[in-house]
């Protein structure tokens, strides 16, 4: 405890005496506080300092991950295992990138290859004029053909 | 940020303090003890992660809020105890049977606590205490701030939510009335 009153005070010095005084014989009367009231605080404190922002120790992880990221290799107090650790988990978010973008990459070629195909069937039943017999029994296909023939 | 053995530290440094305040202004030890109790687990739970530096004015804020909410709500109860206590008297022809005789005996067992000891200088601390409780609140809250938790003009301000001037009057009023009236019952510190 301290018991230096604030010298900032703009107090005549007799009231600053008094103030001290009084400030001395109220701390002296804190030790006149009953066992159970002690008690009660103490588990208070214990109570509250349990309860402690949680956020805080998670702050403290996140850092701790950032400088093992930014500089890890060349802290002391890194330890193998940890380090393993980080290394599996890049390992574990690259290989499934890596995977999707072949999968994606493969898709493409496989729709492209295929688009390709079908121009090129169209481009030759059009070259060699084939035509199926049912396009002549269709009577929608006359009706086209007199349509553009006139 | 404060370490959990900072702050642990500092609310066992003040924790007594803080329920010394709290009982001068509610006049109950338990509501006193459950307000301190309050005020450390909004601090830890709210403001753990704050430098240390800046604790001992966030709890002291903490405290003076809690002390206010804890006058709200007993206001807020008495509303509807005097609501219901009405109705039930009408129903049932007595009252203030209850009410009173809990009043009297937590009243009762404070007093026999604090005078269980015959000590003379524990009198007249006891007495001291007394003249600080009848001290305005406003007066008193500035006083123990600025004189007990060694806080400056602008920290009490900024605690109580007033002017660093309006600190200043209630300090030295605070101080010539405890003077005054420690003077009248033969007490000298």
């Amino acid at each position: 405890m301290n018991t230096v009153i604030n010298k900032s005070s703009s107090l005549p010095n007799d009231e600053l005496e008094f103030a001290y005084n009084v400030r001395r014989a109220l701390d002296e009367r804190l030790n006149f506080l009953p066992e159970s009231t002690v008690n009660r605080l103490s588990e208070a404190r214990k109570m509250a300092i349990a309860r402690k922002k949680p956020e805080s120790a998670l702050y403290v992880m996140a850092a701790r991950r950032r400088l093992a990221g930014a500089g890890g290799s060349n802290s002391r107090i890194s330890n193998p295992f940890n380090d393993s650790i980080s290394w599996l988990v890049r390992v574990g978010i690259a290989i499934p990138l890596i995977v999707l973008i072949i999968g994606a990459f493969g898709i493409y070629k496989y729709e492209e290859a295929r688009r390709i195909d079908e121009l090129a069937e169209l481009d030759a039943a059009v070259l060699s004029d084939e035509l199926p017999l049912s396009a002549f029994l269709d009577h929608g296909f006359d009706a086209f053909l007199n349509k553009h023939g006139e | 940020m404060a370490t959990d053995k900072e702050l642990s530290d500092f609310l066992e440094g003040v924790e007594r303090r803080a329920f010394k305040q709290a009982i001068y202004a509610v006049r109950n030890e338990e509501s006193a003890l459950d307000i301190v109790q309050d005020a450390m687990i909004k601090l830890a739970e709210k403001y753990g992660d704050k430098p240390a530096e800046e604790i001992p004015l966030l709890f002291q804020r903490i405290l003076q809020n809690t002390i206010l909410d804890f006058f709200r709500r007993e206001k807020v109860r008495s509303t509807w105890v005097s609501l219901f206590s009405n109705i039930i008297s009408r129903k049932e022809g007595n009252e203030d049977f209850d009410i009173l005789e809990n009043f009297e005996s937590e009243e009762g067992t404070e007093a026999s606590e604090s005078s269980a000891d015959k000590v003379e200088r524990e009198q007249m601390l006891t007495l001291l205490d007394a003249e600080i409780q009848k001290l305005p609140a406003r007066q008193r809250e500035a006083f123990l701030m600025r004189y007990w938790e060694d806080m400056d003009v602008a920290e009490t301000a900024n605690a109580m939510g007033c002017s660093e001037g309006s600190v200043k009057t209630h300090c030295s009023r605070a101080t010539h009335a405890l003077a005054k009236s420690l003077k009248a019952l033969g007490i000298q510190l």
